[in-house]
């Protein structure tokens, strides 16, 4: 099996134990935020896939970061990805579950990064914009990036709109 | 063979010369002996000749030795002698031309017919001279237009190399002049780009930590309020 197919699986499972447990969009929100986290922390990912500690010691780490903040089942599943020795595929599985999901309500995923949180209706407003640009169904993930100084930028698929204020410099940087 | 024939010629010769010339002084000797001789031994005036009583008789007259003999003559020989000398001259003349005369002539013929083949010779050595030398003026002609020929062409590609070198020279300046021209354009170009690049990173950077100070909450909410309007507006 390949890291591809093992990565499904793991989405899979996941997906229909969330699903199982009645509140599959909270979790899924809240797996999504442990992606980014594991993604944007080197230090987090480092210690999650360092296999010299003990899977009880990662699997600990999991715990005390994620105790109180989400849903007992969101902190389970992670602490099951680490402790099979997959932390290092966690932001891939969280992201094709997020997907997957998407798809059992018929909808599309927009990653929005956002250097300030947005608020509900700002999500809302989002949302329906982005639907409406798209044509389709679009469910919102949104992660807050300060790197981005300002402004927002969505990506759904392999679509990128970038209204963030880096993108403006950026822009500026090259017609200079 | 032929100079044994003269050889034994010329020793015929001489023989002949001997035997002839022996009995003319042997018979006057003897016919000396006889009238000196008779005097002393014979005693007595028994067989005086009559040459004899004249020169007595002359020398008591009171005439001079010299009256009583007649002087032998200086170009005419005597009678006995001119007999044996013709006779001997044949003899010899007859030897010699019996068998001297003979290998003499042989030789001779050989010795012109030797001269001949040696004159035939040197004129054909002398035409094969010729030849040979009209041969070697011939190659020498040729050898001098070939190799001013040579000369020729040698000077001719020297001359062509030089201009190809000049050629090559000049062309090789001109492309590192003109190498040298692009290069340095490009340096320039690039100390522009690069100074214009430095410029944009320091006016982004600055322009960026202007943003970070300045983009509070309130601005960053209009920002995305904006986004969400363009976003819906341009569906």
């Amino acid at each position: 099996m390949g890291a591809d197919e093992r990565s499904h699986a793991y989405a899979t499972a996941l997906f229909e134990v969330a699903r199982a447990e009645g509140n599959l969009e909270q979790v899924e929100a809240e797996l999504y935020q442990v992606a980014r986290a594991i993604e944007s922390s080197d230090e987090l990912r480092s210690k999650l896939t360092d296999q010299a500690l003990p899977v009880e010691l990662r699997q600990g780490i999991v715990e005390d970061l994620l105790e109180g903040r989400t849903q007992p089942v969101t902190k389970a599943l992670v602490s099951f990805v680490v402790g099979a020795g997959r932390a290092r595929d966690l932001p891939t599985i969280i992201d094709r579950l997020v997907r997957r999901a998407a798809e059992e309500r018929d909808q599309v995923v927009a990653e929005v990064r956002s250097a300030i949180p947005l608020d509900d209706d700002q999500r809302q407003r989002l949302q329906e914009a982005l639907s409406k640009r798209t044509g389709q169904n679009v469910s919102i993930k949104v992660t807050v990036d300060p790197s981005i100084l300002g402004g927002i930028v969505a990506n759904i698929g392999d679509n990128v709109i970038d209204g963030s204020v880096r993108r403006r410099l950026e822009q500026l940087r090259e017609s200079l | 063979m032929r100079a044994r024939v003269l050889m034994a010629g010329l020793a015929l010769a001489v023989a002949g010369l001997v035997v002839a010339a022996a009995p003319a002084p042997a018979q006057e000797s003897h016919g000396g002996a006889s009238r000196t001789g008779a005097a002393p031994e014979g005693g007595g005036q028994k067989e005086i000749s009559h040459e004899s009583e004249e020169c007595i008789h002359k020398l008591e007259a009171g005439g001079e030795p010299d009256d009583c003999q007649e002087a032998p003559s200086p170009i005419v020989p005597a009678a006995d002698e001119l007999i044996w000398g013709t006779l001997s001259f044949f003899a010899l003349l007859f030897v010699m031309w019996k068998f001297a005369y003979p290998g003499i002539k042989k030789g001779m013929e050989a010795r012109t017919q030797r001269i001949r083949d040696n004159l035939d010779e040197a004129e054909k050595t002398k035409a094969e001279a010729e030849t040979i030398l009209s041969d070697y003026q011939r190659q020498l002609a040729d050898a001098k237009s070939e190799s001013a020929r040579i000369i020729e062409e040698a000077r001719q590609t020297a001359e062509q190399m030089r201009r190809d070198l000049m050629a090559r020279a000049e062309a090789e300046v001109n492309d590192l002049r003109q190498r040298t021209r692009q290069e340095i354009e490009a340096a320039q170009q690039r100390a522009v780009a690069d100074l214009r690049a430095q410029v944009s990173e320091l006016a982004i950077g600055a322009a960026e930590v202007v943003v970070q100070k300045n983009l509070d909450r309130e601005s960053n909410k209009v920002l995305v309020d904006r986004f969400i309007e363009q976003v819906g507006a341009s569906a």
